[in-house]
Parts: structure tokens; sequence; C-alpha cells
């Protein structure tokens, strides 16, 4: 049971640390293809570790936290895929002005219109 | 002018003056409403309430052991809400139903296709394929254990609004079926009632809890006070789904 709680509170400090660098990427990154790397790659294992962590300090509440686990893995990822899509719909260029554009009409390969 | 107009203008003026008779706290016409500052407050329901014990007896209630205590329910602030001043609550879900109409006579225009031009991506269409049923469960747990944690009809009926409001997103396509919505929200709205008057039949006060409270903290406890919740989660369900229906394809 200590190995657990241990376990459990070294989950929720490195969940803390990658929320803390993810808020600090939102400050440093210089567009919003880069600001959503970190608002939501770092966001999300952060909030998952620290979720995971409460979870074993507290094995009554681990399926609760495993529900609400599995949300945010379901959730948060579409969110920013929308909204990168959105942005880049619209016409949003990025900072850095990069070579590799696989996202533009004529680079995909693949009829079925779904995946544009 | 015509007839009817003197007719209305005339029940007005009756009405008006019934209701200023019924108000005037210097005549005594039995209705017992005083003038501002000279109510006698141990007169009024709110101080029994105030000075009151559960049960008129001062014993623990215990999680799980209690049996029929006086509301039964395990979160208080469902028992004040679907118990105690239920009939605030249906005014409530009466606002809210006021709300939802007026919006449908104003943009309720069930031809016009959705405000978006193109369905949502392919990663959009699956993810909400799978969250639509995993929200509409939760947004049911909610609804069911109102009594029991918090949360209940109100929020229970957002979280189903907000599922259905994922798949607005995700198809462009999407139509709500208004008719079935509208037997919902009449069968909730209805039950209701009918669940007050059932009330004021058997313990003479209306939406009275009528029904045997069982062990607290248990899925079947606290009487009335689960179904009236059930109620209105379909209610506020159903309304706030019509709501982002007629926003979204007005």
């Amino acid at each position: 049971m200590i190995l657990l709680t241990t376990l459990g509170y070294i989950m929720i400090i490195l969940g803390s640390l990658f929320l803390l660098l993810g808020a600090l990427g939102i400050v440093r990154m210089p567009d919003l293809y880069n600001r959503i790397q970190a608002g939501t790659k770092a966001t999300t294992l952060g909030a998952l570790s620290s979720i995971i962590g409460v979870g074993l300090v507290n094995p009554n509440w681990f399926f609760k936290t495993l529900i609400i686990a599995i949300f945010i893995v379901l959730t948060n990822p579409i969110g920013s895929h929308s909204i990168a899509r959105s942005s880049y719909k619209s016409g949003l260029k990025p900072e850095l002005q990069s070579e590799i554009d696989e996202y533009k009409p004529e680079n995909i390969q693949d009829e079925r219109s779904d995946l544009r | 002018m015509r007839f009817r107009d003197y007719l209305s203008l005339f029940l007005v003026i009756i009405l008006g003056f019934i209701i200023f008779q019924a108000f005037d706290g210097t005549i005594d016409n039995g209705l017992n409403i005083k003038q501002f500052g000279e109510v006698n407050l141990s007169e009024r329901t709110s101080i029994h309430y105030i000075n009151k014990d559960v049960n008129n007896e001062s014993t623990q209630i215990i999680y799980n052991e209690s049996k029929n205590p006086e509301s039964g329910s395990a979160n208080y602030v469902t028992s004040i809400i679907a118990n105690y001043r239920a009939l605030d609550t249906l005014g409530e879900i009466t606002v809210l139903f006021i709300a939802a109409a007026g919006l449908a006579f104003v943009l309720g225009d069930h031809n016009k296709n959705n405000a978006f031009a193109s369905d949502a991506s392919f990663i959009v269409k699956i993810g909400v394929k799978i969250l639509f049923p995993l929200l509409f469960l939760l947004g049911i747990y909610i609804i069911i254990h109102g009594h029991l944690t918090p949360g209940g009809g109100f929020q229970g009926g957002a979280v189903i609004a907000t599922a259905i409001l994922l798949k607005f997103l995700a198809y462009k396509d999407y139509k709500l079926n208004h008719t079935g919505l509208t037997i919902l929200e009449s069968f909730a709205g209805i039950s209701f009632l009918i669940i007050g008057l059932i009330g004021l039949y058997t313990d003479g006060s209306f939406l009275t809890n009528f029904l045997a409270n069982g062990t607290i903290g248990t899925l079947f406890s606290a009487g009335v006070i689960p179904i009236i919740y059930i109620l209105i989660g379909i209610k506020v369900g159903a309304e706030l789904s019509g709501i982002i229906s007629n926003l979204i394809n007005a």
C-alpha cells in the first residue's frame, strides 16, 4: 500500500511538471500550430498522470479517475485537431515558413474526401 | 372598439380590483395577508422549518442505515429542490419551457439546413461516434443519482443536450425529431403535475413526498424525489436539445 501511495505522489508531481511545461510552452511558442502542441500534448499527459496518481493515492476513487482519464484521452486530441484544422482552413500561416506542408490539397494522395 | 374588447377591459378591471382587495392589509378579507412589517413571523411556514428537528427528535442520521428520515435524500440540496421547494422548481422548468417556446416561435424552421457548409473531419466524426453514447450514459447516471450525489435533473439534462450538440457539430445533415421532443416534454411536465396532485390528494399538500423513504443513501430511496428529478431531467434535456437545434438551423 505504501508503494502505491508513493507511486501515486510521484505521478502527481510528474503530471504537475508536465502541466507547468505546457503553460511555459504556451507563453514561449511563436504561433498557434506550435502552441497547440504545448497546450494539448503536454496537458494531456500532465492531466492524465495527475488524475491517475490521485486514483493510486486513494484506491477507492481509482475507477472514477479512470473514467475521467478515458474522457480526457477521447476529447483532448479531437479538440486540438479541430482547432488546428479550422485555423489551417481559414488561412492562418505558420510564423516560421517551412518547406513541408503535407496537408496541402495537392499533396494529399488519397482521394477520399473524408480525410481532407 | 368591439364588444369583445370592452368585455376584456371590464374583466381586467374586475381582476385588478380583486387583487387590490386581497393584498390590502387594512381590510379583513379572510386571506390573512398583512401589510409589510406587520406580519407575525411565527405564523409563517418558514419559521417552522427553521426551528425544527428532523422527525421532531434529535436522532443521529447514519448513511446507509437510517430508515425513513424526514426527507430521505442523502443530498439535501436535492431534498430542497425536489421536495420542500418543488413548486419553485416547477416554476423554473416553466421558465425554461417558455424560453424554448419563444425561441422556437422566432427561429423555428425545421426545413432549413444546418449553418455548417460541410461535415466535420473524419477524426471528429469517429470521436463523436464513440463519445455520444458515453455522454448520454453519463447524463442518465447524473440524473438517476441526483438524490445521492451532486448533480441531478438540470445538470444531467444539460449533459444530454451537449451530446446532441456534438452530433450537430459532426454531421451537417443531422436532424432532431421535434415531434418526439414535444411528446417527451409534455409527458414529463404532465407527470410532474400529476405527481403533485397525487400528493395533494393523499397527504393534503401539493407535491408532497407521499412514497416511503427507504434507507438513506441507497438508489431506491427518498420516495418521490428521484421520480421528480428523472422527469426534470427528461424535460430539461429535451428543451435544451430543442434550443440547440433551433439555433443551429436558424
